[in-house]
């Protein structure tokens, strides 16, 4: 019954998401609102390729800005200064940094070269001090007749390069990774079938936790599926991961007796600290996690529902349908707003508390993959 | 139930076929060896074995190479003509084709066969059949060093491939490069001895006078004379002429071409509808067997099977049941049906209501006390069997999972249909319904009807949206886009159970079948 009704679910997804290619084209948005240091911003991306930066105090639209090239996965990262916003973009290939005041492009790099291929799939991240910009590429070699594929790096970009930038290291890295982010120690998370950490001085890498390699008898224990399309977790400073689990409480692939979970993995950027451990019972998708900056018990997921979990009672507290489906999900650094975005052209606004929804703010274009930041601007 | 639902997605795009079907000659025809030399060496250099990288390390069928031939002019640049491309597909397929043998099980893919289960290893279903078809790397031959490169390929064309479920789980490509690779190249190698002697084989000549029998949904079966005349290098003439079983017409021309010795590809127009014929002949020559099917509704179609002028034997006999005590009709579709005509015992011919070398109408009864069984039908020395049998027990839906795809409503892609036929049963010598000794009865006509397939379908209330079936089986989805009526205004989407309910004098029975309407596809490929 549970399988069907995810297949149903992803046949709606698809359904959704399709149909909603078709709908508005962008424009840029209202020009010289005056930003404010100390406020918080909003930034997502839609189709066909613009930078948006909306008010979270007034849920307006700021600002527009173009983004050269295809959409696609525009991933988004702000600079620790919340003024820049790095975007992942042109089909997984190039980086640009925009200034989210007005709109300047300060940061570019085409990270494909020659008849080298590369792609990032969702990587992306900054320093702590902002010098650095982080992806992990994957190069294929595009030879007249045939690809070849290479060993992933993480490349490190001074940002300081402005446009046109090259990578000044590469660093060999596992396959498959996806969601990164930088901790406070200079070290960038690794989010792959195992969340490792490298040294971006040196390319030494350490064993955060093992996820797919984990110690669990197979006989228990599905390795777990462990993903996210989309970051966020820099309104409480965290790298936030979530997986999925069976335990078999039967004879593995006995579906009766099985537990399906949640889990997640959450690290602490300042002091490295990681949890990882089951979250709650699989009952219905999500597709990232936020956690409360007023309690840390308490994260949110959101997908065809928003949901609100508590880590310690292994329970789920509360949910609410969403009119569609959305992707992603962030929240302010007060705690007083989640907004949830991504797929189509609108953001709902929702309270925490209630989880009741209590806004919306319209974009031009669909969101479809995109990252849903929220950046502090600093003086 | 994911696998077996993507595999269900298999008979798909095919508007792309139409350059294999339609391929009439063209004067300015040039060889494909030279061809090749001219129009692919800027890429693909020569090789030790005088053959060029890449393209001599692979054999398949004339749509696999059109697909290699489609990429190559839509992502890699190659500028050529229509007559160029069919010139080298025609070329490829013949030197470096299939041989029967190395089709057998796969064909439903080259057929466009919708909804199709098919039982693909396990090491090869998660790798290659979660998202294509089990036959469309079956259907392939390469070296070993061919097999790796292909997943390079896939690697660099389809970059998030690593990412998907079912792949960010386990190391995909390094499993793909050490485990499936060496697997493929054992179970399909370039090498084979079937092909080797097909390549010396005699190949069948199939102009002249054929009998076909055959099905399409929502119009019955047929009966017909397909003829072929030669136009020299493989091409032919095509003309189809004869009549549903309900007298209706069915006539049709246009043109066809052999590949590879024996895969007949055909392009003709019925009614006006353009319709296409994927067809396997026989080494010998005598028959043909394979499915037709509307060009742009490719699950519109049914199996076709074909005797050529000159060879006797019994294609069809419909219906193919015949109850104890019953009298009935039976009408046999051949070639040379023109011998004595004797029946197995329990079975009594009444009456020839007519004759002739190709269709043969017979009333038969059968005894009140005769043994339920198979009963052979012999018409000179050509022979086929029909079941005899005490009562219907059973009704089974064919196919028993299957797709439909919303579709229309302004949109840029068709309703995808699904259409169903009915299969009863006897209780066989243990008396039991749903046990190995079943009685097979064939089709039997039936009433259709739909209902919810679970709670969550009765819930969503996916038969108020998600489509219709008609007297004959056939399903017709709820039109593309979102449905505001809906939760979430989602499309029109569900899952129903298709119910077939069979009537006979003694009894009435009920079988379904399970129904996913989906969205529409969006990855259109000759072979899926």
């Amino acid at each position: 019954m549970k399988l069907t009704q995810m297949y149903k679910a992803s046949a709606i997804t698809l359904a959704l998401g399709s149909a909603a290619l078709l709908s508005g084209c962008a424009s840029t948005g209202s020009g010289d609102t005056a930003m404010v240091a100390g406020k918080e911003y909003l930034l997502t991306s839609t189709r066909p390729n613009l930078l948006h930066v909306v008010d979270v105090e007034t849920n307006k639209l700021l600002r527009s800005c173009k983004i050269p090239g295809i959409f696609g996965s525009n991933s988004i990262v702000p600079s620790p200064d919340g003024r820049i916003a790095y975007v992942l973009t042109n089909k997984w290939e190039d980086v640009y940094g925009f200034d989210i005041t007005n709109c300047e492009k300060v940061f570019s790099a085409k990270q494909s070269y020659q008849n080298v291929q590369i792609k990032t799939i969702i990587s992306l991240a900054v320093s702590p001090d902002g010098n650095e910009l982080y992806t992990v590429q994957n190069p294929v070699v595009k030879h007249a007749d045939r690809f070849e594929v290479q060993q992933p790096r993480l490349a490190v970009f001074n940002t300081a390069d402005g446009l046109n930038a090259r990578a000044k290291r590469f660093y060999p890295v596992d396959r498959r990774i996806t969601k990164i982010g930088a901790m406070d120690n200079g070290e960038v998370i690794l989010g792959g079938a195992d969340l490792k950490a490298i040294d971006p001085k040196t390319g030494d890498i350490r064993v955060l936790k093992k996820l797919q390699n984990w110690q669990r008898p197979a006989d228990k224990w599905v390795a777990p599926d462990a993903f996210a399309m989309q970051a966020q977790g820099e309104h409480v400073g965290e790298y936030i991961l979530p997986y999925f689990t069976i335990k078999w409480n039967g004879a593995p692939g006995e579906m009766e007796k099985a537990e399906f979970w949640w889990g997640m993995n959450r690290i602490d950027l300042a002091s490295g600290k990681l949890e990882s451990n089951e979250l709650v019972p699989f009952e219905f998708i999500f597709f990232n996690l936020v956690t409360d900056p007023n309690n840390p018990d308490i994260v949110y997921g959101a997908f065809n529902n928003l949901s609100k979990h508590s880590v310690s009672q292994h329970k789920t507290l509360a949910t609410e349908d969403l009119e569609h489906t959305y992707y992603t999900i962030n929240m302010t650094r007060d705690g007083s707003r989640l907004y949830v975005g991504g797929t189509s052209s609108d953001i709902s606004i929702h309270d925490p508390k209630t989880l009741k929804k209590t806004g919306s703010i319209q974009l031009p274009g669909d969101m479809s993959t995109a990252d849903m930041r929220i950046a502090r601007l600093r003086d | 139930m994911n696998n077996k639902l993507k595999r269900a997605l298999s008979g798909g795009g095919v508007l792309a076929l139409a350059s294999l079907m339609a391929a009439p000659l063209s004067a300015a025809s040039q060889s494909g060896a030279q061809l090749l030399q001219e129009r692919c060496t800027s890429c693909h250099t020569p090789t030790a074995d005088g053959g060029l990288s890449r393209i001599s390390e692979q054999r398949k069928t004339p749509e696999g190479w059109m697909t290699t031939l489609n990429r190559m002019q839509s992502q890699r640049g190659l500028r050529i003509s229509a007559d160029e491309r069919r010139a080298i597909i025609k070329y490829l397929a013949d030197t470096q084709g299939l041989a029967p043998a190395e089709t057998s099980g796969k064909r439903y893919l080259l057929e466009q066969t919708p909804n199709v289960l098919d039982d693909t290893p396990a090491e090869y279903a998660e790798m290659c059949a979660r998202c294509h078809s089990g036959a469309r790397f079956a259907l392939q031959r390469r070296t070993e060093g061919e097999w790796e490169r292909l997943v390079h390929f896939h690697m660099g064309q389809f970059p998030t491939l690593e990412f998907h479920a079912l792949s960010r789980d386990r190391a995909w490509f390094e499993l793909a490069v050490s485990d499936v690779v060496p697997q493929l190249a054992t179970d399909f190698p370039l090498k084979s001895t079937a092909w080797d002697q097909w390549q010396q084989a005699d190949k069948p000549a199939p102009a002249g006078g054929w009998t076909v029998a055959g099905y399409l949904p929502g119009k019955g079966e047929f009966s017909a004379t397909l003829t072929l005349n030669a136009k020299g290098d493989d091409h032919y003439g095509l003309t189809l002429s004869g009549q549903y079983a309900d007298g209706s017409p069915l006539t049709g021309q246009g043109s066809a071409v052999v590949y590879t010795g024996y895969e007949l590809r055909a392009s003709l127009t019925v009614a006006g509808v353009k319709m296409r014929q994927v067809l396997a002949l026989s080494a010998d020559g005598s028959r043909m067997q394979g499915r037709m099917f509307p060009r742009g509704a490719t699950e519109m179609g049914g199996e076709l099977s074909a005797i050529k002028a000159g060879h006797s034997a019994i294609l069809a006999i419909s219906p193919a049941y015949i109850r104890q005590g019953e009298s009935r009709t039976l009408t046999l579709t051949g070639n040379g049906l023109t011998g004595k005509v004797r029946l197995a015992s329990g079975l009594k011919l009444d009456q020839v209501i007519s004759r002739s070398a190709t269709q043969l109408v017979l009333k038969v009864s059968a005894q009140s006390g005769a043994q339920p069984g198979l009963r052979r039908i012999q018409v000179g020395s050509s022979a086929m069997q029909v079941a005899l049998y005490d009562q219907l027990v059973r009704v089974d839906v064919v196919p028993a999972d299957s797709i439909a795809r919303v579709g229309g409503n302004g949109g840029k892609q068709a309703k995808v249909n699904a259409t169903y036929r009915a299969v009863g049963y006897a209780a066989g010598k243990d008396g039991k319904a749903g046990t190995e000794d079943d009685l097979a009865l064939g089709y039997m006509p039936a009433s259709w009807s739909l209902k919810p397939f679970d709670a969550v379908a009765e819930h969503d209330k996916d038969l108020d949206y998600a489509g219709t079936i008609d007297a004959r089986g056939v399903f017709t989805p709820g039109d593309a886009g979102l449905n505001p009526e809906r939760k979430m205004s989602t499309n029109n989407v569900g899952q129903l159970a298709v119910v077939a309910t069979v009537k006979t004098v003694a009894t009435e029975q009920q079988g379904q079948a399970r129904l996913l309407v989906t969205v529409q596809d969006y990855i259109k490929s000759p072979l899926q």
